[in-house]
């Protein structure tokens, strides 16, 4: 066999690892190891100088395994790689060791945060040296697409694919498309209708040959993997023939299910439900979007309270900020004052997030048009009561006022309550269904925040729109173009590369006991009733692992998770 | 002793006696064996003493056999003398392999073990307070002495250096004729093998239709009226053939019994306790901590069932804290 | 010196590892006495990993999955704790303390939970000891049972 000789290079990040590691002592003591040909350290290893060092190295020094220590390998294993290929050796000749998010991010005594990047990096030596070179995989693109949720996002998303010339399912829960959006009446802040951002997408939608619109269904079950995926799409549960079901083929799947608004009943002092003219803000658009703004009793109101927050950044309900309240609040008192020009309007805020393009000027719009704006405090709240016979107002708020520092009593005759986005109720059902996660709130989890945001950690799966957290309209449609754009770019490809870590059955080993044959998720370990042995399709395995850890046989390998990697690593960060 | 004839020796540490039965239980072939070999020591069959062994050159003897585990001093000396004096050392069986029955005794302590059998146990005189102890002095310059007890059960290869392991409790006779033939005819595999056993587990063997795997009750083999064309585990019965060596002739699934594991782990596996275990749970169909362990209820002490014949071959080795 | 646990942890890829590296970004500090092995689930946790890494001088052993519904793999972190229920009856029979060895459910988005689960169990392992193995290597000083990896 080869002789193997490793290259390892720890990372400063500048100072993110260095003030609290000492990069040069790790080298040192590191480069008496065994094998180890190279020990640097360097300032930004990622940086383009950082990666040629090491394309370098491997090439003078004929290096064949390479570890760097440095951040999370979720954030830079594939950059390295793909110096390594540079280089011209496998990729898979690579180990990552985490010394800063798992290290020197989080400990802050430089002697122990020392030892312990030093085991890690010491384990990943170890580990590397076990490392076998690995191909990927090639499998067919289906260029179809599945998009779930017909409001703004999975027409934007069904659009995009469509009109390129590419065939979408777009599949509704509802008998109608739109979403959210088509309960909206303008938008804010430009004051665009909602009504004509949507018709024309609709229209279009409707138009296309490549669009195979799938009203009053839903996903019922999806399997496969990227590029290869199998859906089927029945009638969604209430309604509809429940045994109609459709087995579709397709390569990606668009998950654009939206949010659902909070329910203000849960929240008891604003005395939803009891007084006739609290409303809700979806309650309030539809009057706007009927024209029609009256109390309960008839009447054209003449006093206007709008308050935040509803259900957002409150402790005994959702934490976060709903994002499109504040701006939307703008906006009702906008279209309040051109409908009933002699009404009064108070703001009731905690804070005010115009933090969008043409937003503060929105807002300052608004102060100029005479809008009363009130800050109460975030974990306080505006008491409204009915008022007395014989006030000129139907109700009275009570708010103690953060700028002035005083409690005042505003009247109203109208409350609009802002209420905020929620994750929907099924939308823990689908996450299920295409195996993505979701966060404490419920919204669907991205593959990386800021750098892979429409992506999921299901490879094909990607999530737009307000699924994934609350958002506005551009960012929404963004996300949904995103979406598309990077299914697109799979698809002029026609090919879709697989990851080669996957299992795999040494037919030698296996004795055909069958423990395996349950475990599989994806169903990718079949059994040969010919041969009496266990195998495993390597299209169908993400390569989990449950196999592996159960086979009594040692017959089941992980491709880069093997045993002897990882008994290598522990005895690394043991030693 | 003719200088043509292998010389071969035959030892039991601390063992029952059913690895020597094994051997007589190749039957006629075990007199080929007499006329091929001078067997120098075998305390069961023939003459042969201690002293004889500890009289010979270093080497002088083709193959020892050692079967048992190493329990005591008098365990180990015998080990350590017939690896000195024998060019080939075999562990035969399964204690000697892996610690084998008297291994178990890992999981508790000697004082545990001395108190049961000599002062607390209803079969001997009530009050009894002798226990036995390694030296004891008889008159004035006289002591009597008796093999020092261990804390804890060692394998062969916890001792001295190993050649073959020739696995099972006890290993099966045409396991056994074919590793002596093997020895006569010196066609031996690389020092360190297993021999007498096969590379592939006893499932390979078994001939019971196994399916997917998924249990939700285990029972003992008398609580169920068994399918015999069905694979124990799928209905229910603890098995580790799944994790053991083949080579037995699958003596226990075909009589009903779930295997014992007494041939040990195959090839690769570190700890055939730990793999036991990760497969039995594995088909374990349950997705809450008290239903999972409902389930496991009814396997009743399931360490000392995965690590029935070689507690000591273990990661753990023993329990210390008992 | 004053005893300080070495702790292995095992973390499924998808839940686990990403929380721990939220904790990261989020800076939130723990104690220095846990050092990371990934694996893409908590399936792929052999019991010999566990018991390797006690066997080789871990104090404790921990291991971090999604949370019951929420694994990536769809159940991957049930295999895991079918696991770990029998692993804990057959640590105890040779007696190793419950507490050595842990499984807990971490996800992406709790960088805070991981870091108290990792003071927690540390502070735990701290008043327990020592473990009987590190104890053997220190005195023995030398690495223990390299034979399994040849």
């Amino acid at each position: 066999m080869e002789e193997v000789r490793i290259g390892v290079y720890v990372c400063n990040c500048g100072t993110n690892i260095a003030k609290v590691v000492d990069c040069d002592a790790i080298c040192a003591s590191l480069s008496k190891m065994p094998n180890v040909a190279v020990a640097r350290t360097y300032k930004y290893m990622c940086s383009t100088p950082g990666q040629e060092m090491i394309v370098e190295d491997i090439r003078k020094n004929n290096l064949n395994r390479v570890v760097v220590a440095a951040c999370s390998p979720r954030m830079h294993e594939r950059t390295f790689r793909k110096a390594l290929q540079t280089a011209g050796i496998n990729p898979y000749f690579f180990e990552m060791a985490n010394i800063r998010e798992q290290c020197s991010w989080v400990h802050e005594n430089e002697e122990t945060a020392t030892a312990k990047a030093e085991a890690l990096t010491r384990a990943a030596i170890l580990r590397v040296a076990h490392h076998e070179p690995l191909e990927n995989l090639y499998a067919d693109m289906c260029p179809s697409t599945l998009v779930l949720g017909g409001g703004i996002a999975g027409l934007s998303a069904a659009l995009e694919l469509a009109e390129s010339g590419h065939p979408v399912f777009l599949v509704e829960k509802t008998d109608r498309l739109g979403g959210n959006l088509a309960r909206v009446d303008l938008t804010a802040p430009h004051l665009y209708s909602a009504r004509d951002l949507l018709t024309d997408r609709i229209a279009r939608v409707r138009a296309n040959p490549y669009v195979q619109l799938m009203l009053e269904s839903e996903l019922k079950s999806l399997s496969g993997f990227v590029g290869n995926f199998t859906a089927i799409v029945g009638a969604a549960k209430k309604n509809g023939d429940p045994h109609k079901e459709h087995v579709l083929e397709v390569g990606s799947v668009v998950v654009c299910t939206g949010y659902k608004e909070f329910d203000a009943g849960r929240v008891t002092h604003f005395g939803y439900g009891k007084l006739p003219n609290v409303v809700t803000s979806f309650e309030f658009e539809k009057m706007l979007r009927e024209g029609n703004i009256r109390t309960k009793e008839g009447r054209i109101p003449e006093y206007f309270a709008i308050v935040h927050c509803v259900g957002s950044r409150s402790r005994d309900f959702h934490g976060y900020c709903s994002r499109v309240c504040c701006m939307t609040a703008l906006k009702y008192a906008h279209e309040i004052k051109s409908a009933i020009p002699n009404s009064y309007v108070s703001d009731l805020y905690i804070d005010m997030h115009a933090f969008g393009k043409g937003h503060e000027d929105f807002y300052r719009g608004s102060s100029e048009a005479k809008t009363l704006f009130l800050m109460y405090g975030k974990n306080e709240h505006p008491v409204i009561k009915r008022a007395q016979p014989g006030e000129e107002s139907e109700m009275l708020i009570e708010v103690n006022e953060q700028l002035s520092g005083e409690t005042i009593e505003i009247p109203a005759d109208m409350v609009i309550l802002m209420v905020g986005m929620e994750a929907r109720s099924e939308s823990g059902d689908v996450a299920r269904l295409v195996n993505i996660s979701q966060d404490k709130d419920g919204w669907y989890i991205e593959s990386h925040p800021k750098l892979d945001p429409v992506a999921t950690t299901t490879e094909g799966i990607f999530i737009a729109g307000t699924c994934a957290a609350p958002k506005d309209i551009p960012d929404t449609v963004a996300q949904a173009r995103a979406a598309a754009a990077r299914i697109l770019g799979r698809i002029a490809k026609q090919k879709i590369e697989i990851d080669a870590v996957f299992a795999e059955v040494d037919e030698d080993l296996c004795s055909g006991c069958r423990v395996c044959n349950s475990l599989c998720p994806y169903s990718a370990v079949e059994f040969d009733e010919e041969k009496k042995r266990s195998r495993v399709n390597s299209a169908l395995c993400k390569a989990c692992g449950a196999c592996v850890a159960a086979c009594p046989s040692c017959a089941i390998k992980a491709r880069h998770f093997t045993d002897r990697q990882i008994f290598a690593q522990i005895e690394g960060v043991l030693r | 002793m003719s200088p043509e004839k292998l010389q071969i020796a035959l030892y039991w540490g601390a063992a029952c006696g059913g690895c020597d039965v094994a051997v007589l239980d190749t039957n006629e072939f075990i007199l080929d064996v007499a006329a091929a070999a001078d067997i120098r020591l075998w305390p069961i069959a023939v003459d042969g003493k201690y002293k004889d062994v500890e009289k010979m050159q270093d080497g002088e003897l083709d193959a020892a056999f050692y079967n048992g585990a190493v329990r005591n001093s008098e365990n180990e000396h015998i080990a350590r003398l017939l690896r000195q004096k024998s060019k080939i050392l075999v562990a035969f069986g399964s204690c000697s392999h892996m610690g084998g029955i008297p291994g178990l005794a890992n999981f508790t302590s000697k004082d545990k073990i001395l108190d049961t059998a000599y002062l607390n146990n209803p079969s001997i005189e009530p009050g009894n307070k002798t226990v036995p102890v390694p030296e004891t002095k008889i008159g004035d310059d006289e002591t009597l002495d008796i093999p020092e007890f261990y804390d804890q059960v060692y394998k062969l290869d916890d001792v001295v250096d190993v050649d073959y392991y020739l696995p099972g409790c006890p290993p099966a006779p045409h396991q056994v004729k074919a590793v002596l033939l093997a020895v006569v005819k010196g066609e031996l595999p690389p020092k360190g093998s297993v021999v007498g056993a096969a590379d592939f587990a006893v499932c390979e063997d078994c001939k019971r239709e196994k399916k997917e795997k998924k249990v939700t009750r285990f029972y003992r083999p008398w609580e169920i009226i068994q399918d015999p064309t069905q694979c124990l585990m799928d209905q229910g019965i603890l098995c580790l053939g799944p994790a053991t060596r083949s080579g037995c002739g699958v003596r226990c699934p075909d009589t009903g019994q779930g295997c014992r594991g007494c041939y040990g782990p195959l090839p690769g596996v570190v700890d055939h306790g730990a793999k036991s275990l990760s497969a039995v749970a594995s088909i374990v169909d349950g997705k809450t901590p008290e239903e999972i362990r409902g389930i496991l209820k009814g396997i009743p002490d399931f360490a000392a069932i995965a690590y029935r014949f070689g507690a000591p071959a273990s990661l753990m080795k023993r329990n210390e804290k008992q | 010196m004053s005893f300080e646990p070495k702790i292995v942890g095992f973390l499924c890829n998808w839940c686990s590892y990403a929380g721990a590296d939220l904790a990261g970004t989020s800076r939130i500090q723990y104690p220095a006495n846990v050092r990371v092995i990934r694996v893409m689930c908590s399936a792929r946790i052999d019991p010999t990993f566990v018991l390797k890494a006690l066997r080789d001088g871990a104090d404790g052993v921990l291991i971090c999955g999604c949370h019951p519904g929420d694994c990536h793999y769809t159940e991957g972190n049930y295999k895991a704790l079918r696991r770990y229920e029998l692993l804990k009856q057959t640590l105890c029979a040779f007696g190793i303390e419950e507490a050595r060895v842990r499984l807990e459910w971490v996800s992406a988005s709790e960088g805070q939970v991981f870091a108290e689960v990792v003071t927690d169990m540390t502070e735990k392992i701290r008043a327990l000891g020592p473990s009987r193995f590190r104890v053997e290597q220190e005195n023995a000083s030398q690495p223990v049972h390299q034979e399994v990896t040849k």
